[in-house]
């Protein structure tokens, strides 16, 4: 149906981010372009989606076979211009960052989903059905006269899919669908794919690691999605290409890809625990030193919001954290995990109760009277990156807390040696992908240096590197005397860097315990 | 609760437009104050959203308040009958009445504008527009307005608790405001310009550049008695204007 094959692909005429992959995709097929960050996987879907940057000064040579239709590219201001609005009605693409995504004139789901139908004048009557119809396939009928920006991520990101796929594409091109979504969002994500392949649709989903393979489970009829479906899972007929440095490394089976021992192209599989040798080192109680955070009987309500679901609050919580340890807050989406993570930086005020950090009772004092405590690692990092350059975004913290401008550089500069992000110093943060984007967020926090770090899903859509990296600082952190708390659905992270897990429902903690409870 | 909605958004921001000429072409406080009570205080407290649009009124309308007092009843050359006499200023019982009919004009203003601009549905405007034919990109510059906003709105607040927790101490004062302001418009501006150029590519796919009449998905809430309604409407206030500026301003 589709085949696209790359000679070479470079953005700026010099270095070549693409060199040979051949990527063919059937009706029915599902196809997952996986590598570390920056193995070439975007621009790889870009170019299925019809976006050969030939305007933008790139130089791409290649071709791209559609059905019967091939088009060669050569390089040169010659080739051939492909029209995005006819592409897309064989071709849907959904890029990262869903806000981009959005058309943000749309005041409804309905309204989303028919943007591209009403812009090509399909007729009002044809235009509904066509919406009932891809809202039915993909579960969104209940959610049709919703405001899109007030969905869940696994919501929203079934919405962008139901959007592209309104013009029933033959090809649906995903880069990342899962990047930032907990779980319970990926998982429906990943049933929507499902029921669209299942209708004869060739998917094409890129992802930093390899996906668990959907077991054989009874699909229900539409609109109810499939389940159970682990969050990421690919069908076991799911084919692979892998890519290193823009090269292809492997093309096969999504189970022989399992077994290709594919992380020494730092390519990790859903669900592996990061691979920083021994076991977690439990703090002997004694060793530990005074609780450098605690928590008595905090309990928290949102306040109501027209119009906006209000969050799961918190309903007597209480536990204490020592220097040297690693506390995985755990439970199901919206048990409170974020909003307790609030509360420990003064982001979110308890109604009643007491939070002490470092002996500090949080009462009415700024929020940034903590940053030199506690350090917060948001769970959207571009909510969290805001200054022209990496080197400027990693210096704010310590700026801000009082460090003159040459002793913060200096720190900063450390923090991205740590991360391994020296070389883009001087890159603006929208400049790098979404993992160094990530391990910015961190060492922003690193230069500032709280003893306390408070990091919200700190693995999403991480490559197994970065997870790596991200699993050893922490340990580095507890055995400098420092604590961590980390609200995570990454089991296999949790029970291998966390030395408890504390699980939280509806606002309260259920258990506590070592991590074995995972 | 938002009132529940009876008219088009076209036949509101008409209505609203024609209220505004009419209170500039009939330059009588009269008229004014009767706008003002029959007309734009029933709107406003039957909207739903009295407060808000009672706090944009006093907040667009009180400094215009305050310095016409100053200036017309301070300064005003053709006063005659004064009250007090400062020796640098004069306040006159011609100076205060003048402030008092621009300053109800301004009200007037402020009151039908404000309310029909924080009561409008823009969703049901744009639908509109797209129904009559409108521009597709003058449409969607309205549009825009549905999901932008907002979303400059709430990334706004989240630049901020992200500075927050990272030690930016926001004070009372207003220099520690300004410098919070400060540091969360650099970032706004470049996230919008971000998301602007990658939903550049997403508009194209999805044939925002097509060339045939664009359609809606929302139905036309616009009915052949509401445009009748605004075609006489125009005619009628046009028609009593341009008698009022013959028969009473050039005579």
């Amino acid at each position: 149906m589709i085949r696209l094959e790359v000679d070479a692909f470079s953005y700026d005429g010099t270095e070549q981010v693409l060199v040979g992959p051949v990527l063919q995709v059937h009706p029915g097929d599902h196809v997952v372009v996986t590598g570390a960050s920056g193995s070439g996987k975007t621009t790889l879907l870009r170019l299925l989606a019809g976006l050969t940057g030939s305007d933008a000064g790139a130089a791409f040579t290649g071709s791209i076979t559609l059905d019967d239709e091939r088009l060669d590219f050569a390089g040169s201001e010659q080739d051939p211009r492909i029209d995005a609005a006819r592409w897309s009605e064989q071709v849907a693409y959904v890029a990262q960052g869903a806000w981009g995504q959005l058309s943000m004139m749309s005041a409804t789901v309905g309204e989303e989903i028919a943007f591209g139908p009403a812009n090509r004048g399909v007729p009002a009557g044809q235009l509904r059905a066509r919406v009932d119809a891809v809202a039915e396939s993909l579960g969104l009928t209940p959610l049709l006269e919703r405001d899109p920006r007030r969905l869940s991520g696994g919501q929203l990101q079934r919405t962008l899919i139901a959007a592209a796929m309104v013009q029933r594409s033959r090809v649906l091109v995903l880069d990342e669908p899962f990047q930032g979504l907990d779980d319970d969002a990926a998982a429906e994500v990943a049933a929507a794919l499902e029921v669209l392949r299942r209708e004869g649709t060739g998917i094409v989903v890129s992802a930093p690691i390899l996906p668990a393979p959907i077991l054989p489970a009874p699909i229900l009829p539409a609109p109810m999605l499939p389940a159970p479906i682990p969050a990421e899972a690919a069908p076991r007929s799911a084919r692979v290409l892998a890519l290193a440095g823009g090269r292809p490394v492997f093309d096969g089976s999504l189970a022989d890809a399992r077994t290709a021992g594919l992380d020494r192209f730092g390519i990790g599989t859903m669900g592996d625990p990061p691979a920083i040798g021994e076991a977690p080192e439990r703090p002997e109680p004694a060793a530990a030193g005074a609780a450098l955070l605690e928590l008595r009987n905090v309990s928290f309500r949102y306040p109501q919001q027209h119009g906006a679901p209000h969050g799961t609050g918190l309903r007597g919580v209480g536990f204490s954290v020592s220097s040297g340890e690693i506390i995985a807050l755990r439970g199901p989406n919206g048990s409170g995990k974020s909003t307790l993570l609030q509360h420990l930086n003064g982001l979110l005020r308890a109604d009643s109760g007491s939070i002490a950090v470092d002996g500090t009772p949080i009462r009415s004092q700024p929020t940034g009277s903590f940053a030199a405590v506690v350090g917060y690692l948001f769970q959207d990092t571009d909510q969290q990156l805001f200054e022209r350059t990496v080197l400027r975004e990693v210096a704010y913290g310590p700026r801000s807390i009082g460090r003159r401008r040459p002793d913060a550089e200096r720190r900063a500069a450390a923090a991205l040696d740590e991360v391994g992000l020296q070389a883009v110093s001087q890159a603006h943060p929208y400049e790098l992908g979404f993992v160094q984007r990530r391990l910015v967020a961190l060492a922003s926090l690193l230069a500032t240096g709280p003893r306390l770090w408070a990091l919200d899903e700190p693995t999403a859509g991480l490559d197994a590197p970065a997870r790596e990296v991200m699993a050893a600082l922490l340990r580095a952190h507890a055995r400098g005397g420092g604590a961590v708390v980390l609200a995570t659905h990454d089991a296999a992270f949790a029970e291998t860097v966390a030395h408890r897990s504390l699980w939280l429902d509806d606002g309260r903690i259920v258990t506590q315990g070592g991590t074995e409870h995972g | 609760m938002p009132r529940r909605r009876i008219y088009n958004p076209l036949t509101e921001l008409l209505t609203a437009a024609l209220l505004v000429v009419l209170v500039l072409v009939v330059n009588r406080w009269e008229v004014s104050l009767a706008v003002l009570l029959l007309v734009v205080l029933p709107a406003i407290l039957l909207s739903g959203r009295a407060r808000r649009i009672g706090l944009a009124i006093a907040i667009v309308v009180g400094p215009l308040l305050i310095s016409s007092l100053l200036l017309h009843g301070l300064f005003f050359p053709e006063g005659e009958r004064i009250l007090l006499d400062l020796g640098f200023a004069r306040v006159t019982v011609e100076g205060l009445a003048f402030a008092a009919v621009m300053g109800l004009r301004t009200s007037v203003f402020a009151g039908v504008l404000l309310t029909a601009a924080m009561t409008l549905d823009i969703a049901d405007l744009v639908a509109t527009m797209t129904h009559c034919g409108w521009n597709r990109k003058l449409v969607f510059i309205v549009g825009s307005a549905v999901g932008l906003i907002p979303q400059v709105a709430l990334r706004g607040e989240q630049i901020t608790r992200a500075q927050q927790a990272r030690g930016l101490v926001v004070g009372a004062g207003l220099p520690s405001r300004l410098r919070a302001l400060l540091a969360v418009t650099t970032p706004l501006v470049i996230g919008l310009l971000v998301d602007a150029s990658e939903r550049n590519h997403m508009l194209e796919a999805r044939g925002f550049s097509a060339r045939v009449p664009r359609t809606s998905y929302r139905p036309d809430s616009d009915t052949p008695g509401q445009r009748l309604f605004r075609i006489l409407l125009t005619l009628g206030v046009g028609a009593f204007c341009l008698t009022w500026i013959v028969l009473v301003v050039l005579t």
